[in-house]
């Protein structure tokens, strides 16, 4: 095995229209579109409704409530930049208003975590130019 | 779309043994494997008028020579009229034998040749195919800032699984192990020592609950395949091997939007591909599944309809999938054993299909074998593809 240096983080390659949803986190907000002609919010950002194809869209701001969809804790053979962070877990959040999404579970006790549980946003700084919306269990907050 | 049913046909194939081969350049795996098939099928080289050669993904810059038709020259094809990449992943055996049906169909090209060729075993250290994949097909926006990477896909995946249906981690490791008998008989496959539930299971914890041995292994390797009209296969082999069905579905590219890991695109594709041919569950003889890891070996056979959700784990557990089972599934050990190379781990199932059918298989022979299922599926599960393969027109 390698005894390379331990590449920096891979930051957000972020787009211009997903540029508020990253603002939001820096407020610690979790903002996502919705659309004006349909009605539908959606995640992550796109330049039109991906249900009705609406350019119309607004930004919302929403509980930061869910409940974990699915959950991995990462042991062994991470990416590079992240052999320093093992064990940790990576989790697909639903979200009270429907959406999912791709994130970490801040916890101190991976073995706990189950399907269903509910858990609530918190915001981590990566890097200075990014804040990443995490999830912590509720019964942890 | 049903008119696709028994109009193409394969007609040779080749494949050069799949491992770690650090002094077999990568474009050798390409020219033998194709000169294998081409050999196969018994056919002047000059008769072949189109190329698709899949994406090598260890190197950019041997995928920009295979895009610049080195393959055709290579092997001194005086006949090509096009070179054109076709890549999905995983799924390019599916969408390749797609474009090459639809190119025939059209009447754009008479005989294609399809082949792939990687270096995923020794052209890369194993942290440098972490790192490479970690990058491939997964968000740069939305998921790889999370650490997000295969294993972590597959634990995903796997979790929500096992939480939904029941499934034991003995009957996600069974998958390993019944893989890995069908390796012991393919001296073309990487991994041939026999396994067990309880030695998977000991093995280290990759991204729970997926352990090391239930993960694929990268490697070098090289296939390859011919496609022709019906009409002329008759005319110019044994034993042509036709597209019977096809079905197929794009769900997502982050895993997060796909509406139910537990299930992906299959059930449609499936429906699709058995309504063209016109076949059942009950009429397939041998179903070469994609793998990559045990999860998504359960869920497209489940989805398909070979047994219901849920069962999959008891099926592999007790034999009914291994050498002389009922239901011979993933012939060529699969990429849990066989190896994976990139693209190629779809293409080596489609390899075997074709080698099943024609009663080429060896040691792996399932007796009689007339229609074979073939399922494949690129980046993060991003697509679903069924076809359905046989030697008679039903």
């Amino acid at each position: 095995m390698e005894t390379a240096k331990i590449p920096s983080k891979p930051l957000p390659q972020a787009t211009p229209w997903s540029a508020p949803f990253w603002e939001a986190a820096k407020r610690g907000e979790l903002k996502v579109q919705r659309c004006l002609d349909c009605g539908k919010p959606f995640f992550y950002p796109r330049i039109a409704c991906p249900h009705c194809f609406s350019e119309d869209l607004e930004w919302v701001k929403l509980s930061g409530r869910g409940k974990i969809y699915s959950f991995s804790v990462v042991f062994n053979y991470a990416p590079s930049a992240f052999a320093d962070d093992v064990p940790y877990v990576v989790a697909i959040v639903e979200l009270e208003e429907g959406l999912r999404m791709l994130t970490n579970i801040v916890t101190d006790k991976p073995e706990s975590l189950r399907c269903e549980m509910p858990v609530q946003v918190i915001f981590e700084p990566a890097g200075e130019d990014f804040v990443l919306p995490k999830f912590r269990p509720v019964d942890e907050a | 779309m049903s008119d696709l049913k028994g109009k193409v046909a394969i007609i040779g194939v080749g494949e050069v043994p799949t491992g770690k081969f650090p002094d077999r350049p990568c474009v050798e795996s390409a020219l033998r494997s194709a000169r294998q098939a081409i050999g196969d099928a018994g056919i002047d080289k000059d008769l072949i008028d189109f190329l698709i050669p899949i994406g090598a993904v260890y190197s950019s810059a041997y995928n920009s020579d295979l895009v610049c038709s080195r393959i055709v020259e290579e092997l001194g094809l005086k006949g090509v009229r096009g070179n054109a990449q076709v890549f999905s992943g995983g799924a390019s055996c599916s969408t390749s034998l797609k474009t090459a049906a639809g190119l025939i169909s059209a009447g754009i090209a008479r005989v294609v040749l399809v082949v792939h060729s990687d270096k995923l075993g020794t052209g890369v250290s194993t942290q440098e195919g972490i790192d490479l994949f970690a990058l491939a097909g997964i968000s740069k926006e939305w998921e790889v800032p999370f650490g997000q990477h295969y294993s972590s896909i597959a634990g995903l995946v796997t979790t929500r699984y096992m939480f939904e249906t029941g499934t034991t981690e003995e009957q996600v490791a069974a998958v390993v192990v019944s893989n890995r008998k069908w390796a012991e008989l393919n001296p073309n496959a990487m991994i041939r020592k026999p396994t067990t539930v309880e030695e998977v299971l000991s093995s280290k914890v990759l991204s729970t609950p997926l352990h090391a041995r239930e993960s694929n292994v990268l490697a070098d390797g090289g296939s390859a395949f011919i496609v022709t009209d019906a009409e002329r296969a008759r005319e110019w082999v044994e034993k042509p091997v036709y597209l019977l069905g096809d079905g197929s579905r794009v769900t997502h590219f982050c895993l997060s939007q796909e509406k139910d890991i537990t299930r992906f695109g299959y059930r449609e594709a499936a429906r699709e591909a058995f309504g063209m041919a016109g076949l059942s569950t009950s009429d397939i003889d041998v179903a070469e599944v994609y793998d990559s890891y045990p999860v998504f070996e359960m869920i497209a056979l489940e989805e398909m309809g070979f047994m219901e959700r849920g069962e999959s784990g008891a099926w592999f557990l007790e034999g009914r999938t291994w050498p002389g089972g009922e239901l011979p599934v993933t012939t060529n050990g699969g990429m849990l054993s066989q190896g994976h190379t990139g693209a190629g781990g779809g293409m080596a199932l489609l390899v075997e299909a074709v080698r099943q059918l024609k009663g080429q298989a060896g040691e792996r022979q399932v007796q009689g074998a007339r229609f074979a299922v073939l399922t494949s599926t690129g980046g993060a599960y991003v697509d679903a593809h069924v076809e359905i393969l046989g030697t008679e027109v039903p």
